[in-house]
């Protein structure tokens, strides 16, 4: 995993994406989604600590910690079969194996770059008690990481694209799918920072309803329509 | 159903010859479960939101069964225009063949629907807005539509493209008949330049001397200019009709399109509505573009 971690963050994308190893082989994709487990994790804790260390809290920095890579993991299970279907028909399925492994390498280094956001974040709780600044800054800790990973991504998808241009509108219409899917995965999986006046909780289970229209009704709310 | 997708049951020199090498029976035997599959993730809203009743099951059921009768049903009635339409345009597709072509879209439909399954299955669990499930489903089924389609307006244009190859029934005695009159015209010519290259100091002046070679030098590219104008001509009107097939061709996909949308309005509820109780079919009333275009008010809080 090391050796991952290590060929992820320096400018080594192709020990990653162009080992002579195939999906089924997947010893680099077990690597990666390790590195995933193991780094979002650590994100996730730090992001549950909001409410402090104490006893009554271990439950939600636990829960916290297994939910955000969860939420990373759940998404890209969800939006690889269309990805599949869709690379299968415009004709480049032989890329496929090397495609997954670029968006999964991707999603790892995402992850790494969240982790190393952690004592930050950690400070800035220790600093402020106010909830809504603890979200702001996660939300912003996830918008530095989101922008990184478009680089990795960018990188790692440079030679599938330089071998076929019908690569760049798939990176596209994964994006589209990912993002659509994810929105909605963050929004079931919340809490993950736990408002201190609540019960701790692994899911909201009473409150779920849909992140497109809670979007939409504080939009016209704030448009006053 | 892999080899329809990564399209090489539908290669154009198949096409050529009114053939496809694919097999109906088992593409629709999978488009069937594809359905299905879609139609089980379609209906776990009304599991979710009916907390497992008996109409929820049944619901289920209902989905699970009406969604290959929903892309059954479409083709059914859609095949005999595209089988009239292909023949109109000069794509001679065999009634056979043409059902095979049809499968494989419904194969290429119901493969990026179901693809879509876990996700609609996914939104039906976490969330309670029956307007948003319309809106995805209809998106689901909006995109798995264009892409089959797609596929098959490629196809026909293959098709429709081929009625230049040489072989095909239309082509064949024009361009015979301008390729002989290119030959014919091409050997006078070789014949007259074997005849000058004998005296290089007499090649010049041989036409002026002698006035029948001029004269069949004159007729040869006569010939020669005739041939092209009709070549150009046959070209022009190979290219209108070209144009006119696959404009014959879309519409018929937006009819395909229509046909489609209403059939899930008659064969509706898929999805089945939270607050009402379990029906096989609902009362013919409005239509499925005012549905829609509701469900989108609702949803924009209106």
């Amino acid at each position: 995993m090391t050796a991952v971690i290590h060929n992820l963050l320096r400018d080594r994308p192709q020990r990653i994406l162009l080992a002579d190893t195939s999906l089924t082989r997947g010893s680099e994709l077990i690597s990666l989604v390790a590195v995933i487990a193991v780094f979002g994790f650590t994100y996730g804790i730090v992001m549950g600590a909001f409410g402090g260390l104490g006893p009554d809290r271990w439950l939600q920095i636990t829960y916290s910690g297994l939910k955000t890579p969860l939420l990373l993991l759940a998404t890209f299970a969800l939006s690889v079969p269309p990805f599949f279907v869709l690379y299968t028909l415009i004709g480049l399925r032989d890329d496929f194996g090397e495609a997954v492994r670029a968006l999964l390498a991707t999603q790892a280094g995402l992850t790494i770059v969240l982790a190393s956001l952690g004592p930050m974040m950690a400070v800035t709780y220790l600093s402020n008690r106010d909830y809504d600044t603890a979200v702001s800054a996660n939300f912003v800790c996830f918008g530095a990481a989101s922008l990184s990973a478009q680089y990795l991504l960018r990188r790692f998808y440079r030679p599938l694209i330089d071998r076929d241009r019908r690569h760049r509108p798939m990176l596209w219409a994964w994006l589209a799918i990912y993002g659509f899917v994810g929105i909605q995965m963050g929004w079931s999986l919340r809490p993950f920072i736990g408002a201190p006046g609540m019960s701790t909780r692994f899911l909201r289970e009473d409150d779920w309803g849909n992140a497109y229209q809670a979007l939409l009704n504080k939009l016209t709310g704030t448009l006053g329509l | 159903m892999d080899e329809v997708l990564r399209g090489r049951g539908t290669v154009p020199s198949e096409l050529i010859r009114g053939e496809l090498r694919l097999t109906a029976r088992p593409l629709l035997i999978a488009s069937v479960v594809l359905a299905m599959s879609y139609g089980v993730c379609m209906s776990v809203f009304a599991l979710v939101r009916g907390a497992g009743s008996s109409d929820a099951w049944i619901q289920l059921l209902a989905s699970t069964v009406k969604l290959p009768v929903l892309f059954l049903a479409t083709f059914v009635v859609t095949l005999p225009s595209l089988y009239v339409f292909n023949v109109l345009m000069g794509a001679k597709l065999s009634p056979k063949a043409l059902l095979r072509l049809i499968a494989a879209m419904g194969a290429v439909i119901l493969a990026v629907l179901a693809s879509f399954g876990p996700i609609v299955a996914f939104f039906s669990v976490s969330t309670t807005s029956y307007p948003f499930m319309i809106v995805l489903n209809v998106t689901a089924c909006g995109i798995a539509g264009v892409l089959g389609l797609a596929f098959l307006l490629r196809t026909l244009g293959w098709l429709v493209s081929a009625l230049d190859e040489p072989g095909m029934p239309e082509a064949e005695p024009d361009a015979v008949a301008v390729d002989r009159i290119t030959t014919d015209t091409g050997s006078e010519q070789a014949g007259l330049e074997e005849e000058t290259t004998g005296s290089a100091e007499g090649q010049a002046l041989a036409p002026a001397e002698d006035g029948e070679p001029a004269r069949d030098a004159f007729d040869a590219d006569r010939a020669v200019d005739d041939a092209g104008a009709e070549r150009d001509e046959i070209a022009a009107l190979r290219e209108a009709d070209r144009r006119r097939a696959k404009l014959v061709f879309r519409v018929w996909v937006v009819i395909f399109s229509l046909v489609g949308a209403q059939m899930s309005w008659v064969l509706r509820p898929f999805i089945g509505h939270p607050g009402m109780p379990f029906t096989w079919f609902r009362n013919r009333e409005s239509n499925f573009f005012l549905s829609v275009l509701r469900a989108l008010g609702q949803l924009l809080g209106g």
